[in-house]
């Protein structure tokens, strides 16, 4: 198996490093150019999203289309630079405890209605405290008051110090929706919900269910010379094999992550007229891992924890599972993510060491069920030769499948020995990490909490001080010890940093150039 | 029995089956693990308990089961499919938006199947024991056997993408806003390749059941006389043989139907068609209840429906009847 | 003509029977061709077939080996089939027999089930009941028996009324045999004809039925079937047609040998029909 996974690294580093030349070619020659207005695209979006209201919904194809139409305060860059977008100005206080955002002028609602300072403190106070699963937590523990001091300003104070707080401002987690639509109105259930009103430079203009979405231009853009693209069209087609073939014969322009088998990825990135990129996925950084259920006997081995981790050939899942794409990680935070470190203990596909510390648990041979993710074939691949990778040094492993809805179920009740899961890191680790490993998030009912039950009062104190720390450099070193004491203690096995390949024709330019790559991308994306 | 009656008897007996269907529908759908809300949660990547509590409320599952079930029966008692709180449209509005395209997928694919298949099977029958009869009965099995999503994306890649004749999937070009006749060619050349994909995998069937009852048929005592009166042989076979045998294979097309729609799940799929089959497997897996106790509701009426009018045209057009 | 000259006479039906035959070795000689998991990782991804002797039906996207997993997919594919074509039988039949046999309101009792089955489009409840019960064998295998008995008790309902009327059937009652003891001995012995031309054509739609709910994800995860290996590697029909044409052409012949063994079947054990072709 060794050779195979260094044959096909080879393979792959040959087709990464001419694609991201290409790749590079073509954005420096994009800068050069000035953008052509007008033309179409037609972008695959997978799977059709349940709504497009972004407040209310936050499912990645709801933000894939939806980050077209609203917007938030702040834009990141693929370096995680905060960028200004509805507040053209912001300003943050010494001890990270007030931050004062100045709005654009002359923005309007898709409706024709002026956007002010109200729209902001309405959505951030009222709106999303009340619907939002990842801003309630933040404005309830942290956020003192949210404010208004004149038509273009607001003014957040916090209770304590919080840096992360401008991470929050990412349209995907603060949409700014109209005041005047929602006011006083039974939010989920307002009408308006089926025909969203943002400020963004595309406007919503037709749903055909099972078919495709239409976005049109906003001609009222705040910025003059935006977007340059009349429609956005996204197709709906259910079949991953049937979605290469549309982008083969041309009926589509874009192919943004995971709509595609990984597998096909460098076959289509070797079409004509065809661009691929791994960028645009900054701010969510997903992060895919194993979750022992450390309630369930030997799991709550420690041994056995890391018996399964240099069991794993998790190189093989890199190379030849995920096609190449992603990078194997050292802990809970992502490569990519703030305050990373990899000064920790590692762990390299190693089954003598493996079945050494499996005999040292005291593991008798029972059957350990693994949960699968159902999220199309890539997963499925992955929990088979994992199973394979286990039984080499005598692990019993049985695989289970189920819908989103099962898995879902079985993983926020804590049914399950071992699942798979991946979590967004969403830019910084107070937001995107801690909520997988402290004590305080073990509850029933969420499957994105800490649903494994690993609970050390070190880490919890760890990540709690290392949230409100002052300085970075403060917040680094608390940051730092909690990645050696989890890579210690395991209480996930993590297995990759995923990468997900957008595939798109080289004549739409400046698509993916910020964090969130397509999801905001076609406010500055043109076609030649 | 006069019609009248046969009809009233026919009709109320649907009803009843019809009922029966919509309260084994609900359990069965209530018994899958996890629900919308576990759903929404799953594909936002967030949640908290506040987060699922608002949404059973909204959908209403904080409701007891007989509560649920007592306005689910009611709503349909009174023809009101019921609200999908998921897509925050009403039932009706959401099948109905996607029926138009199932039905006219699984009419086509009813069609060529029928067609196809009775004249397979005639010819199969004429040459009944012959080396052309198995080579007929052969071929129209290839498309039965090969199974459907494979036969569906091998043709996507041939006739599509090599071949470039057709679409490979959608209802119609995107964007394009076509209107009149050129939409409606438009659509006909969407429709072909799954019409053809689901409609093959039927000959194989019809052609069987024609070739059998064919050969019944043919050894019937009217046939019998027939020969006796010295009619040719050909005129036996059109006339009084094909014509007679297609009708038993009418009344299990008539059964077929829901087999139709069944096979539709994976053709739409498949193709993008934005039909109800399709509409089904997403709302099961996003545990859209109301959609998916919709989808099974109409498909179950149209099912009782067909199979009442090929019980009337049979009743209408019994062959025995019209051989004595 | 006896039984065995007739079915001899239908040369397509002789093809199936050795096609039929030949898959059932396999099934039973898997695991000694191919004695390591099917599952296993063994050599490159996408190895091209008859490249190389060691495997010659190629690798799939894992480097595992094609043919291995066709071996062992014979077995489970054609258990699946056998297994859920019982489980119809053992449905259909007595429902379809108690129907015929007393007639009246058991009758129409029991039709009116077996329509309510029927009136529900199947593949559909297939999805359904695998769905909620989760993906296993046992679920596909209970789901897949579920849909497709109502043929079955309507023919043998079909097959019991007019056996009833027959003067050996109305002897044995008026000697006062017992119920159960007619229609298990006078009557069921009769239907076992038609059922076993009917019940062959089903294993061949059972297998399909598996391979359809293997592409949408409801297969069982830690079998190798036929439908599971041309599921996994439709994506990949451009460039490693291998990988799904080898399992697909093994449906297709099963499939084929099932249909043709069936046709053959018929036509030896209804004679009546066989008299058109004079």
């Amino acid at each position: 198996m060794g050779d195979t996974g260094t044959f096909l690294m080879q393979l792959w580093k040959k087709t990464a490093s001419l694609a991201l030349a290409l790749a590079l070619l073509g954005s420096a020659s994009a800068l050069a150019q000035t953008p052509k207005k007008g033309g179409v695209a037609q972008v695959i979006v997978t799977p059709e999203p349940p709504m497009l209201m972004q407040g209310l919904n936050q499912t990645g194809p709801t933000n894939m289309i939806a980050g077209n139409i609203y917007e938030s305060m702040l834009r990141f860059d693929d370096k995680l630079q905060p960028m200004p977008s509805l507040a053209k100005s912001w300003k943050v206080s010494e001890d990270s405890k007030v931050f004062t955002f100045t709005l654009q002028d002359e923005v309007k609602w898709h409706d024709g209605k002026p956007f002010s300072a109200d729209d902001v403190v309405f959505t951030l106070d009222k709106f999303l405290r009340e619907v939002h699963p990842r801003w309630r937590p933040i404005v309830n523990n942290q956020v003192e008051k949210i404010e208004k001091t004149d038509d273009k300003t607001v003014v957040i104070t916090m209770k304590q110090p919080f840096g992360p707080l401008l991470f929050a401002m990412e349209v995907a987690s603060a949409p700014i929706i109209p005041k005047h639509l929602y006011e006083g109105t039974d939010y989920k259930n307002n009408p308006n919900n089926n025909t969203p009103i943002g400020t963004g430079p595309f406007k919503f203009k037709e749903w055909k269910k099972g078919s495709y979405i239409q976005l049109v231009r906003n001609p009222d853009y705040y910025l003059k010379d935006k977007p340059a693209l009349d429609e956005v069209y996204y197709p709906f087609i259910p079949d991953a094999a049937a979605r290469a073939v549309a982008y083969e014969t041309g009926k589509v322009d874009v192919l943004t992550g995971g709509a595609v088998d990984i597998f096909d990825v460098p076959r289509l990135a070797k079409l004509p007229n065809t661009c691929m990129t791994t960028k645009g996925w900054e701010m969510f950084a997903p992060h895919a891992w194993i979750t022992p259920n450390v309630r369930n006997g030997i799991l709550g081995s420690k041994e056995f924890r890391q018996a399964m981790m240099y069991a794993i050939d998790r190189d093989f899942g890199k190379d030849v599972v995920w096609n190449g794409f992603g990078k194997i990680p050292t802990g809970p935070i992502s490569s990519k993510t703030k305050f990373y470190s990899d000064n920790v203990k590692k762990y390299s596909y190693d089954p003598k060491k493996a079945k050494e510390l499996v005999k040292a648990s005291g593991y008798k041979g029972e059957t350990i069920k693994f949960l699968g993710l159902p999220y199309g074939e890539t997963w499925t691949r992955w929990a088979e030769a994992i199973k394979q990778n286990f039984a080499d040094v005598g692990i019993n492993m049985e695989i289970v499948t189920t819908d989103v809805p099962g898995w879902v179920q079985k993983t926020s009740n804590w049914d399950f020995d071992l699942t798979f899961n991946f979590l967004y890191q969403l830019g910084d680790p107070a937001i995107g990490v801690s909520r997988s490993y402290v004590s305080g998030n073990i509850a029933k009912g969420n499957p994105f909490g800490n649903v494994g039950g690993y609970s050390n009062p070190e880490a919890d104190k760890l990540f709690a001080d290392a949230a409100v720390a002052p300085t970075p450099e403060k917040r680094q070193e608390l940051y730092t010890k909690v990645q050696q004491v989890l890579a210690e203690d395991l209480p996930v096995l993590w297995l990759l940093e995923l990468e997900y390949p957008t595939i798109y024709r080289c004549n739409i330019k400046n698509l993916v150039t910020t964090g969130i790559g397509v999801n905001d991308g076609f406010r500055d994306a043109w076609k030649e | 029995m006069g019609m009248a009656r046969f009809l009233a008897s026919r009709l109320l007996k649907g009803v009843v089956v019809l009922f029966a269907i919509a309260v084994l529908n609900f359990f069965l759908i209530r018994a899958a693990p996890g629900d919308p809300a576990a759903v929404m949660a799953g594909e936002a990547g967030a949640a908290d308990a506040q987060f699922l509590q608002q949404l059973r409320e909204q959908f209403g599952l904080d409701r007891s089961i007989p509560y649920q079930l007592g306005v689910y029966l009611k709503g349909y008692a009174t023809l009101d499919l019921g609200y999908s709180y998921r897509q925050q449209r009403s039932v009706a509005a959401v099948v109905g938006e996607r029926l138009p395209a199932t039905l006219l997928l699984t009419g086509a694919a009813f069609i060529i199947s029928l067609a196809l298949g009775s004249l397979l099977g005639i010819l199969a029958a004429a040459r009944a024991g012959r080396w052309s009869d198995s080579l007929i009965t052969t071929a129209a099995l290839v498309f039965y056997a090969t199974p459907l999503f494979w036969i569906a994306l091998m043709s996507q890649i041939v006739f599509a993408l090599k071949l470039g004749w057709v679409p490979n999937v959608g209802y119609e070009t995107i964007g394009a806003h076509y209107t009149g006749l050129a939409r409606a060619l438009d659509i006909a050349s969407h429709l072909v390749l799954p019409a053809l994909t689901l409609g093959l995998f039927f000959t194989a069937l019809y052609a069987r059941m024609m070739r059998a009852s064919m050969l019944e048929i043919a050894g019937a005592d009217f046939i019998k006389t027939a020969r006796a009166k010295g009619l040719r042989p050909s005129v036996i076979t059109r006339r009084h043989i094909a014509r007679n045998a297609i009708l038993p294979i009418v009344t299990l097309a008539g059964l077929q139907a829901g087999q139709l729609v069944g096979g539709a799940v994976l053709t739409e799929t498949v193709f993008a068609w934005p039909g109800i089959g399709r509409l089904m497997f997403e709302a099961l897996v996003q545990r859209d209840y109301a959609v998916l106790l919709g989808v099974f509701f109409v498909c179950s009426a149209m099912v009782v429906l067909f199979n009442i009018v090929t019980d009337l045209v049979y009743r209408v057009a019994d062959p025995r009847i019209e051989a004595a | 003509m006896g039984f065995m000259s007739r079915f001899a006479a239908n040369k397509g039906a002789l093809v199936g029977l050795v096609l039929l035959i030949a898959l059932l070795a396999f099934a039973v000689l898997g695991p000694w061709l191919y004695p390591t998991s099917p599952w296993r990782m063994v050599a490159r991804p996408f190895t091209a077939p008859f490249v190389t002797d060691r495997f010659l039906l190629g690798t799939d996207t894992l480097g595992r080996d094609v043919a291995a997993g066709l071996v062992h997919g014979t077995r489970i594919s054609i258990l699946i089939g056998f297994v859920s074509t019982l489980v119809a039988l053992l449905i259909g039949v007595p429902l379809g027999a108690l129907a015929g046999y007393f007639g009246g309101w058991i009758d129409d009792a029991l039709m009116r089930i077996t329509e309510f089955f029927q009136t529900i489009p199947s593949f559909a409840l297939a999805i359904v009941l695998v769905a909620v019960l989760q993906p296993s064998i046992y679920s596909i295998v209970l789901a897949i028996g579920i849909v497709s008995w109502p043929p079955v008790a309507r023919l043998v309902r079909g097959e019991v009324l007019s056996l009833r009327t027959r003067e050996y059937v109305q002897a044995a009652i008026t000697v006062g045999q017992s119920t159960l003891r007619i229609i298990f001995s006078q009557v069921l012995p009769n239907t076992v004809a038609p059922i076993i031309v009917m019940a062959s054509l089903m294993v061949a739609s059972a297998i399909l039925l598996e391979s359809s709910l293997s592409f949408l994800g409801l297969g069982d995860p830690n079998l190798m079937t036929w439908g599971y290996m041309v599921g996994a590697g439709r994506t990949r029909l451009m460039d490693a047609w291998w990988i799904s044409f080898f399992p697909g052409v093994a449906i297709f012949l099963t499939v084929l040998a099932l249909n043709l063994v069936g046709e053959g079947l018929n036509d030896a054990l209804n004679p009546r029909l066989s008299r058109g072709r004079e």
